[in-house]
């Protein structure tokens, strides 16, 4: 067999792979334009990218269209009205954004394939209060990250762990990650904890345990909502209610009690220490609208008027009451909104928690508005806001921004006026708006 | 079985690596050793400034051992040691540079030369005529242009976005290449655009990272931040001072503040420092060969620098009444212009002070942006003439203290890629490996595995003076000998298909530096050997209730009607053979129904072979005769 030591034989030729290879390379070579046609930005000494794109199409500078002039508008008017304003680029657009520390939030892509989620640290500008200006530091900084399969539709911090959960809006598991300490940046799912009685494939709505181990309570109907002890998966409490209404939104306001809002606006109190208490406050809603609620707690606090609930409407109503009296309206408000998008998967509203009587609503286009329910009555009337964001409206990007809708939205925990915002292109912008009150005097 | 032939590729990285510092990275490719950049860590005052470059140098002269270095662009990270290099540690082979970098890449040597030798006093620095020499030995490049650098050397530069004459390159020796970006930036601005490579998939794509886990706040955010500051500023009556350096982000915040006054309808003059002008014209001329036919059309019917708004501005301007905004050279307030007029408006808190860029340790504008309220600083008087501003101690100048009252802002303009924009130079140029500089290796291990997830690649991310050896998979060119093809066309099939892989059998001949591919006789006469023989053979057990001879002629009237066109003879001593494949029954006394059949074939009639071991295996029909 002394043959083969020196010769190879049978070898395989492939004689129509480098033929390709050859026929791709000329093709590229014609591509080659020097500069990928994008440095022309410069020739034209125009404000923004935007204004030139379409320049270019209209072939001659100076020629800007109305939508140009609406964004430059905008451009000027957000030096007041604005104190800052950032406005980042996801890979991947989100629809949470969930704070996991005093300076970090997580976000998470919802395509139906393949998803990241990102913790992310904000920049230092955002907390620096003295000699702000010397803190040049502006960008986001991915600190985390990490890889899930499915959809990314909900997602909660665990208080006082690095833990989140996760739901994909399509079945009732809850994934489990280990969002990673110092040592590390990857994300790591530690777990999936199952419903009780998988009922919906609706997803399921989840609320960190306020107070004790680290548990969740969640639940797609209000029939199987849930509470579940992390490590263990042990179910702490069920209601075991037979009430197939689906659940819109869930949130604990003290260690035990926990308010849950059905998607046809009717709003439960329950206890996880006594498991028959419930308590129903039907909304007695028009048929096909869809609700959900924002919910102000004070933990500190036992006076049941210091939890307010608002409850918003896909027809754009806005009820607010409180643990007093959850039946009775104490004021509401037709809000001023013209809807873009038909679908209720993005509606959002939230009480802001370092500025009274404000409320923050998303999800029918491509505005965060703020208004102040301080003048609202118990009567039906219509309210203009307070204060609209349109960043992402404005957005430099090629992605057509009439059909921009923020998908979800928070508030800062302790800047009053700071909200954070994501919308469907993959924009998220922090942004601190001026109060217009302070401002003049 | 595919070619594989193992050649390595390996990148030694001293001084970039995971470290945020300078940028010096030794390319081996092919036995080509290629420096890409000689940068300059600006956060040291001793040797640990430069490169080490004891790791070549131990083996000879670094002429010798290098065959080029080339420069990415003018940051003095990029290229601050070259001098020191060439002049100090000797090397005297080719720098290539593409043509702005090299006009520029000079005076900022000079000018952080002069700070650290002239105002700090150190020894053991490169001098001026060190850098004029350097800078004989450089090469310019064009975009685009494939510069032969020897026989089997080739280079050519992509456009990188990031300064003006920025540029990736691409390395290639034979069938491998390795492509260095530099710092490049994905999104155009104002002035640049975004970087460009075509899908030249190399097999090493270094990339530098040093924002590769940020998520970049908007341009947009950024300008209007300034135009925020300015405008608060000027509002209340107050000054700004932008210092700048002649050309880059100075050209950008002209032309941001010239469209705001005009479309705020603001009154307050807006200056340039004298200088300027010639400097940023005299660039954009060497610019404008860089940008497309558009960019060169408008350059010659409007003048960039014909603002409305914005004049040039005359010493005596400073003391004015009232509001103004002032870019002056330099950037980072170390002499000249920026320093004078910091000077005159540094008490006064109504005034602001915009810096735009990095500051090197030891300036006025390193100390401010740290937050030094107080500054000790010699008295110096300037002489101004012409191009370069020198400074004299005048004998017995007093130290001056300054107290700085006016509000000092950060910002920073510079273009480098993100995350994202990691990922669509990734998408553009399809390397098959990737190596991440200038990062932190503990917080990129997300992004490596996005990498590798995405691209199904390999991520590499060496630290400081680690080698990284890649193993690439060039293509290899092999001739065929004429009577092999001949044979294979003979053999008829479909025809040749040039998107279709085909299978063709011969005997390779590795031989003198040569490949080729050549029949299995030829290579036996050629290398004067004998050709021997591999036989397989098989067992296959089989119920058959007759005698072996009778069961033997059943399996070859079986064999006639299932292959026809074959040669299948039946020999008189009691075998079976269908080409060389040789078929034998036997049968033990005690079960004389179990036959077991005895195959064997050479090698070159495997395939009939299996065929038949297996058709056998299935048994025999019934109703065969045994003639």
């Amino acid at each position: 067999m002394d043959v083969f030591a020196s010769l190879f034989m049978f070898w395989l030729v492939n004689i129509a792979h480098s033929l390709t290879g050859c026929a791709l390379q000329s093709c590229s070579d014609l591509h080659s334009n020097p500069l990928g046609g994008n440095t022309a930005a410069y020739l034209l000494l125009i404000k923004y990218r935007r204004r030139y794109r379409s320049c270019l199409a209209v072939d001659e500078m100076g020629e800007t269209s109305s939508v140009e002039n609406e964004f430059d508008d905008w451009f000027i008017e957000s030096l007041k009205i604005y104190n800052n304003i950032h406005e980042y680029q996801l890979e991947h657009p989100t629809r949470v954004i969930e704070w996991t520390s005093e300076k970090t939030i997580c976000v998470a892509g919802y395509s139906s394939d393949k998803n990241e989620i990102l913790e992310l640290l904000l920049p230092l500008k955002l907390f620096s209060d003295d000699n702000q200006g010397l803190c040049a530091e502006r960008d986001f900084k991915v600190v985390h990250g990490g890889f899930s399969v499915g959809s990314i539709h909900c997602l909660k911090h665990i208080p006082g762990t690095r833990c989140v959960v996760t739901n994909d809006g399509f079945n009732s598991n809850l994934q489990v990650w280990d969002v990673g300490g110092d040592d590390c940046d990857v994300i790591k799912r530690t777990g999936v904890l199952q419903l009780k009685s998988a009922s919906s494939d609706k997803g399921v709505k989840i609320a960190p345990g306020l107070t004790g181990g680290p548990c969740v309570l969640h639940g797609s109907q209000i029939s199987d909502i849930q509470l579940t002890e992390l490590t263990s998966g042990k179910p702490l409490y069920s209601l075991g209610k037979d009430i197939p209404d689906l659940l819109s939104s869930l949130q604990f306001v003290s260690g035990s009690v926990f308010l849950a809002c059905a998607c046809n606006g009717d709003l439960y109190v329950g206890d996880t220490r006594k498991p028959s208490a419930l308590q129903n406050n039907p909304a007695g809603g028009r048929e096909g609208v869809h609700w959900c609620m924002g919910v102000k707690t004070d933990l500190f606090s036992s006076d049941p008027s210091s939890c307010s609930v608002a409850r918003l409407s896909s027809a754009c109503q806005v009820v607010v009451s409180d643990l007093r009296d959850l039946r009775a309206p104490l004021c509401q408000a037709q809000l001023h909104v013209q809807r873009k998008t038909t679908s209720d998967d993005f509606m959002k509203v939230t009480w802001a928690p370092a500025l009274d009587n404000c409320l923050a609503v998303s999800g029918f286009d491509g505005m965060v508005q703020i208004y102040d329910t301080a003048s609202w009555r118990p009567e039906l009337m219509e309210f203009q806001p307070l204060f609209i964001h349109q960043g992402h409206m404005m957005s430099d990007d090629q992605f057509d921004t009439s059909s921009a809708v923020v998908t979800t939205h928070v508030w800062h925990p302790s800047r009053p006026r700071t909200v954070l915002s994501a919308a469907v292109d993959g924009s998220v912008h922090v942004w601190d708006w001026v109060d217009k009150a302070t401002a003049s005097c | 079985a595919h070619v594989h032939l193992c050649i390595s590729s390996s990148c030694f990285l001293s001084g970039a690596g995971q470290d945020v510092g300078r940028s010096c990275i030794l390319v081996s490719i092919g036995g080509k050793n290629i420096m890409l950049d000689c940068g300059m860590h600006m956060g040291f005052n001793d040797d640990r400034r430069f490169p080490d470059f004891s790791y070549i140098t131990q083996q000879g002269r670094l002429t010798e051992f290098l065959d080029c270095v080339i420069i990415s662009h003018f940051h003095l990270d990029h290229c601050g040691a070259l001098p020191y290099m060439s002049e100090m540690v000797g090397y005297d082979g080719p720098i290539y540079m593409t043509h702005p970098t090299k006009a520029i890449c000079p005076i900022l040597l000079e000018d952080f030369r002069k700070i650290t030798v002239d105002k700090k006093g150190e020894t053991n620095f490169f001098t001026s005529q060190m850098i004029k020499d350097c800078m004989k030995k450089v090469v310019p490049l064009n975009l685009h242009q494939t510069v032969q650098v020897d026989d089997e050397l080739e280079i050519k530069a992509y456009y990188a976005g990031h300064v003006l004459g920025a540029a990736m390159v691409q390395i290639k020796v034979g069938s491998e290449s390795v492509v260095y970006t530099g710092d490049y930036n994905m999104t155009p601005d104002r002035h640049l655009g975004a970087a460009w490579i075509d899908k030249c998939r190399p097999d090493i794509l270094i990339s530098e990272s040093t924002y590769a886990t940020t998520i970049r706040d908007s341009k947009r955010c950024r300008e209007r931040d300034f135009l925020k500051k300015v405008h608060e500023t000027v509002e209340r009556g107050g000054k700004v001072l932008i210092p700048v350096f002649a050309l880059g982000r100075a050209q950008e915040l002209c032309i941001l503040l010239e469209t705001f006054w005009e479309r705020m309808n603001m009154k307050a003059p807006i200056y340039f420092s004298t200088g300027l002008t010639e400097k940023a014209n005299h660039y954009y001329k060497l610019f404008i060969t860089w940008t497309n036919q558009k960019i060169r059309k408008t350059f010659v019917q409007r003048n960039m620098f014909e603002f409305k708004h914005i004049k040039a501005f005359d010493r005596s301007y400073a003391d004015n009444p009232g509001p103004m905004v002032v870019f002056a050279t330099p950037g980072m307030l170390h002499a000249g212009q920026s320093l004078q007029i910091f000077k005159k408006w540094a008490g006064n808190e109504k005034n602001m002070i915009i810096m735009p860029g990095y500051c090197v340790q030891g300036t006025i504008g390193h100390k401010i942006l740290n937050g030094q309220k107080k500054l000790e600083m010699e008295n110096r008087q300037t002489i101004s003439n012409g191009q370069s501003e020198i400074e004299r101690c005048e004998p017995g100048c007093c130290r001056l203290s300054l107290e700085v009252k006016l509000q000092v802002e950060y910002m920073s303009f510079s273009a480098h890629a993100d995350a994202k924009g990691i990922m669509q130079l990734i998408r553009m140029a399809e390397p098959r490996n990737m190596l991440l500089v200038h990062g932190e290796a503990k917080k990129m291990e997300f992004l490596k595995d996005k990498i590798e997830q995405e691209f199904t690649i390999n991520c590499f991310m060496p630290a400081n003076g680690e080698t990284t050896t890649v193993i690439t998979n060039p293509s290899v060119p092999v001739d065929i000998s004429l009577n092999l093809l001949k044979r294979e066309m003979a053999l008829g099939g479909p025809l040749p298909d040039p998107k279709k892989p085909r299978t063709m059998h011969g005997t390779l001949i590795m031989k003198d530096n040569s490949l080729r591919l050549v029949t299995p006789e030829q290579a036996l006469k050629e290398l004067g050997l004998n050709e021997h023989q591999l036989r397989f053979t098989c067992r296959v057990q089989l119920q058959d209730p007759h005698s072996d001879p009778d069961t033997l002629s059943r399996i070859y009237t079986h064999l006639k009607s299932v292959l026809k066109g074959y040669t299948i003879q039946h020999l008189p001593d009691g075998t079976v053979m269908v080409e060389s494949i040789v078929i034998k029954v036997s049968s033990s006394a005690e079960e004389p129904n179990t036959k077991v059949l005895l195959l064997s074939w050479s090698y070159q009639d495997e395939d009939l072979g299996s065929f038949l071991s297996t058709l056998l295996k299935k048994g025999l029909p019934s109703g065969l005769s045994s003639m």
